[in-house]
């Protein structure tokens, strides 16, 4: 992985390199959830004490729609490993569709990834539900998963 | 006749219907020509259009509606008709209001290619004499294979004689006779390579850029200008810090903000002092939007930019499904 001293710099602002990384090998990991839907199922899946790996730090936003592909650039650029987005079901945003739109820019992105030099399986979106808890344990356990398979190459 | 005169002749027709033109006027510079905005008729005759016409003037268009009231006549290659199609279709442009003047093209030379080949040397004169171009450097005149050095898009050009949408269109009776190239050739030696290796490739690219916004500002889609997110304070983006990473991200701006929208024209790679391979990023960025949305930027007005828009069903997105 890339990790310049600037990034380690500026990753302050964003969560703490190194620190609290977690058990399984500190793989870092920034999850922007959706509040109607994903946000809730996470929050589902924490008060039915569904074990989820620590890796994950979770940023609130409206919709999946609200998430600009920069940010993700900008979470790799400060030493994040993965980045995972996650919203309501096609069909379900809140408003309407976020969504759609969101899945437009967040598929030409993982596209796009390889070709600057970040491995493809080191992002992914998902639509998880507020009553999906199980769904979400089983995608931060995968991707985790995936990821430090990555990580350990 | 050739295309210039056919174009002075009729530009001379449809001068008085013009608040301004923007054209081609020769330059001191023997590889170069300059912009030229006209207003009376006697500058006419100063209007030029040949090889070296590299430059894409659609750049100028859309500031420049901004601050007349009447028409804007614009000197296009059937190329650069693309980047005004491209802007009418996000609605930036008034269509009444843009007299699109398209002369066909035989292709245009890449000065930086000629300056690169003779290894920088002052050039003092040009001259194309069959098929080759001969250019006079301080004691010496260097004979040239015209066919090598002509701007990449050209050697894929397929509308040199037919854009896709004009007002008026000069015909250029020569042929560019080009040889065709694989478009993607270059992409593919990238896209062979480990990922670790294509990062360090660009990191090695970003590491010269000095965010000097070239690339930016001469781009004619990049209309935020000076209000681009890279400038902001809140919310921060970006710091002023010139290295590599701010290098690489701010590109990931212009990626993500031109996605579905860069007509290839190549411009920012041309404005580039630092000779970063910018049309690289471009061009994967459009086979990416062609092939999930079937979207070629700049070919019809009617069509709504792919991520201005969406399916129920995408057919080309495969989601992956984690649980
Ligand atoms: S990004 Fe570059 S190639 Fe694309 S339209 Fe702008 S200047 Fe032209
Ligand atoms: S023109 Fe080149 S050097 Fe200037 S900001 Fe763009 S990429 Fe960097």
């Amino acid at each position: 992985m890339n990790n310049n001293e600037n990034n380690t710099l500026e990753a302050s602002n964003g969560f703490s390199p190194g620190g609290d990384p977690g058990k399984n090998g500190g793989v870092k990991i920034v999850a922007f959830l959706c509040n109607w839907c994903s946000y809730a199922g996470a929050d589902a899946a924490g008060t039915s004490r569904l074990r989820q790996p620590e890796n994950i730090r979770i940023i609130r936003l409206p919709c999946s729609g609200r998430v600009n592909p920069l940010f993700i650039i900008k979470a790799f650029n400060q030493g994040a490993d993965g980045v995972l987005v996650s919203g309501c079901h096609p069909n379900d945003c809140h408003y309407s569709e976020g969504n759609f739109y969101a899945r437009r820019r967040l598929e030409f992105l993982k596209e796009f990834l390889p070709f600057i030099g970040i491995d493809k399986r080191r992002f992914s979106y998902q639509w998880v539900s507020a009553s999906e808890a199980q769904k979400w344990q089983n995608v931060v356990i995968n991707f985790v998963k995936r990821i430090e398979d990555v990580h350990a190459k | 006749m050739t295309v210039e005169d056919k174009l002075k002749e009729k530009i001379n027709e449809i001068i008085d219907d013009l608040d301004l033109l923007v054209g081609y006027s020769a330059s001191e510079l023997p590889l170069k020509v300059n912009p030229v905005f006209i207003k009376n008729r006697e500058d006419v005759k100063n209007l030029v259009f040949n090889k070296l016409c590299i430059n894409n003037l659609a750049t100028y268009i859309y500031n420049l509606s901004k601050k007349i009231k009447g028409t804007a006549g614009i000197v296009l290659k059937p190329c650069d008709a693309s980047s005004v199609i491209q802007l009418l279709s996000e609605g930036l442009l008034d269509r009444e209001k843009t007299r699109m003047i398209v002369a066909g093209c035989s292709g245009v030379f890449d000065y930086k290619k000629i300056q690169k080949h003779l290894g920088g040397q002052k050039i003092i004169s040009l001259e194309l004499e069959n098929g080759n171009l001969e250019v006079g450097t301080i004691n010496k005149k260097n004979t040239l294979k015209a066919a090598d050095f002509y701007a990449d898009k050209c050697y894929w050009c397929q509308i040199y004689n037919k854009p896709p949408l004009y007002d008026d269109f000069i015909e250029n009776d020569q042929e560019p006779g080009i040889q065709p190239a694989d478009k993607y050739a270059d992409l593919e030696i990238i896209e062979s390579k480990s990922i670790e290796e294509i990062m360090n490739y660009w990191d090695g690219q970003f590491s010269r850029c000095i965010r000097c916004y070239a690339c930016r500002n001469v781009c004619p889609l990049e209309i935020c200008q000076d209000r681009c997110i890279t400038n902001l304070d809140e919310p921060y983006w970006q710091s002023q810090r010139i290295n590599t990473q701010e290098g690489k991200f701010f590109q990931m701006i212009r990626v993500m903000h031109l996605a579905g929208r860069c007509t290839e024209c190549g411009e920012c790679e041309r404005a580039c002092p630092k000779n970063i391979p910018l049309a690289k990023l471009m061009k994967k960025s459009a086979q990416i939007v062609e092939r999930l949305f079937d979207y070629k930027a700049g070919q019809e007005i009617d069509k709504k930019p792919p991520f201005l828009t969406f399916k129920d069903v995408e057919q080309n997105i495969k989601e992956e499904n984690l649980s």
